[in-house]
């Protein structure tokens, strides 16, 4: 490629946090993250719980300082990109004040961003328009979500830093959800989310990064990071006789077994093996990253 | 190795430049304001209360205080408690709106800390405004007298200087962080306004120790148009002396507020 590398919309070098805990010592949150992202990525963090990607979130959005390396939102400071509204975020520590209405929440946040002509723009784009007289504490966890999206959008951000998005929402207001992203995404908004639903990473994320004790563990496009951990499978489906309602005839799983273990074959499973595959070998506390044998 | 990263080009998102920040936090203000006014039971305690203890003390002493009566005095002095409970709530539950994440929300736009102070100390003493002009109204209907001059700085200062306590809220409770500390602002308001002088006389010890306090040099120097600078026990303090417990009890509270506001944006 000769074309002149653009600005990254996110460029971490070293990144660490560490944090003092009650007992003197000091966990590491962030642990020597080297991290780039383009301008237009659609970028994926997956972890367990306590992976960093949290305290990863609060780095780039300036919320916390780095205890050493350094981080660039566009090329400035993340504080000073946030307040330039070109990074927004949806937080899962976020809050929401119980008794605004819907609407009032929008507006009070545009007002600050000196964007108020925004308001009906995300109010219609997050789907809240039939919730705005709403007060905040009578809508539920997925609404909420919704409404901390609307906030996100309510700058026009070039980047938009996701943190377990989707928490909250049922089946189709996640699908509905990532809908949304993927119009979004096609103008060009630069997208970063946690989340630990394998699936969303899967569908949604060209990238994906996976994150194990502050660390990045693995880094690549969702289909080379699945294929170069998770292994490979092949699936068929069985005869209908053999499908009962409580799962396949382990009788005739054993057959299957038999049959193919002359041809090299050691595991049969009965899954849709996927990127979860990868994420279990990799962030599992025995993680051996020869390779997942499951 | 085949990447499959999206070229889509991306140019710089047209964005209007944000207008005066002045009027970004005014419409900010307006909002947060409307929300805490149609609290109905914070209402009843800021602006009931006081007026209530006005009435039970202060009505009908007509005995002569300085340039005016003791209900003049009880006016004040009551007044004074309640622009200073007023301010403190708000401020109190600015702060719980922190712990509930808010704060958060508000992290990620353009508002500082310090605008973050200053807007809430705004509307505490938006709110402040009620009880004083209720009390005052009270007073005035009521038989407090004194000189015009008394009346107008006395509510000009009792108002205005409520705008520290609006801090000190701000400050105790974000240095605490925690669901009690509206309440422990609240109540150490009113152990300040005993030593403070607001409540009931003072003399001796307890009145050189509680000119150290913080109720103190408010409360003294809104009374100081009527009173100027006699205390009822018969001692009297200079004009510099409340003005400069006012002064240090500014700075030291709103350097607390703003360490306190900082520090809040950190995840525990």
């Amino acid at each position: 490629m000769s074309t002149p590398v653009p600005v990254p919309a996110i460029r971490a070098t070293g990144l660490t946090k560490s944090f003092r805990v009650g007992d003197g010592s000091t966990v590491t949150a962030v642990d020597a993250v080297d991290l780039t992202v383009a301008p237009g990525e659609i970028v994926a963090f997956l972890g367990p719980n306590g992976a960093g990607k949290t305290t990863t979130v609060d780095l780039l959005l300036g919320l916390t300082t780095p205890t050493a390396g350094t981080v660039e939102v566009y090329g400035e400071a993340p504080g000073r990109a946030v307040a330039a509204g070109r990074v927004s975020a949806v937080m899962q520590t976020g809050g929401l004040l119980p008794d605004f209405t819907v609407l009032e929440t929008v507006q009070a946040i545009a007002a600050l961003h000196g964007r108020r002509d925004r308001v009906d723009e995300v109010v219609e784009r997050a789907g809240l328009a039939p919730l705005a007289r709403r007060r905040v504490e009578a809508c539920s966890g997925g609404e909420q979500q919704r409404l901390k999206f609307a906030l996100a959008l309510v700058p026009d951000p070039d980047l938009v830093v996701l943190d377990e998005p989707t928490t909250g929402m049922d089946v189709a207001a996640r699908q509905a959800f990532w809908q949304t992203m993927r119009d979004d995404a096609a103008t060009g908004r630069t997208i970063v989310f946690a989340t630990h639903y394998l699936v969303e990473a899967d569908e949604f994320a060209a990238r994906t990064v996976l994150m194990k004790d502050g660390r990045i563990v693995a880094d690549g496009p969702t289909a080379d990071v699945r294929a170069a951990f998770g292994g490979r499978s092949i699936s068929f489906r069985p005869p209908a006789h053999v499908v009962h309602r409580d799962g396949v005839d382990p009788a005739w799983l054993a057959r299957v077994g038999q049959a193919l273990a002359p041809l090299g074959v050691t595991d049969v499973e009965v899954s849709s093996a996927s990127l979860e595959a990868a994420f279990l070998a990799l962030t599992s506390p025995t993680a051996d990253l020869a390779g997942a044998d499951r | 190795m085949s990447t499959t990263l999206p070229t889509t080009a991306v140019t710089g998102r047209a964005r209007t430049t944000s207008r005066s920040p002045l009027g970004a936090l005014a419409g900010f203000a307006v909002l947060d304001l409307r929300r805490r006014l149609r609290s109905r039971a914070e209402m009843f305690f800021v602006v009931g209360l006081p007026a209530f203890m006005y009435v039970v003390f202060g009505l009908g002493s007509e005995d002569p205080v300085g340039s005016g009566n003791v209900a003049m005095y009880v006016m004040v002095s009551m007044a004074a408690y309640g622009a200073v409970s007023a301010t403190t709530s708000v401020a109190g539950s600015a702060v719980l709106e922190r712990t509930l994440g808010w704060g958060r929300q508000l992290a990620l736009t353009p508002m500082g800390a310090g605008s973050f102070v200053a807007v809430k100390a705004v509307i505490a003493m938006t709110v402040a405004a009620v009880p004083v002009a209720l009390i005052f109204a009270i007073g005035a209907a009521t038989g407090s007298r004194g000189t015009a001059s008394d009346w107008l700085l006395g509510g000009l200062l009792v108002w205005l200087g409520s705008a520290l306590f609006a801090i000190y809220g701000v400050a105790v409770c974000s240095v605490f962080r925690s669901e009690n500390a509206a309440g422990i602002a609240s109540g150490l308001v009113v152990v300040m306004a005993f030593l403070g002088n607001v409540f009931t006389p003072m003399s001796g010890l307890m009145l050189d120790i509680g000119r150290f306090t913080p109720l103190y040099g408010y409360a003294a120097l809104a009374r100081y148009p009527l009173t100027d600078g006699w205390t009822a026990s018969g001692s009297h303090d200079p004009l510099w002396l409340p003005v400069a417990n006012v002064l240090a009890w500014t700075v030291i509270f709103a350097a607390l507020a703003v360490w306190g506001v900082r520090r809040g944006q950190e995840r525990v």
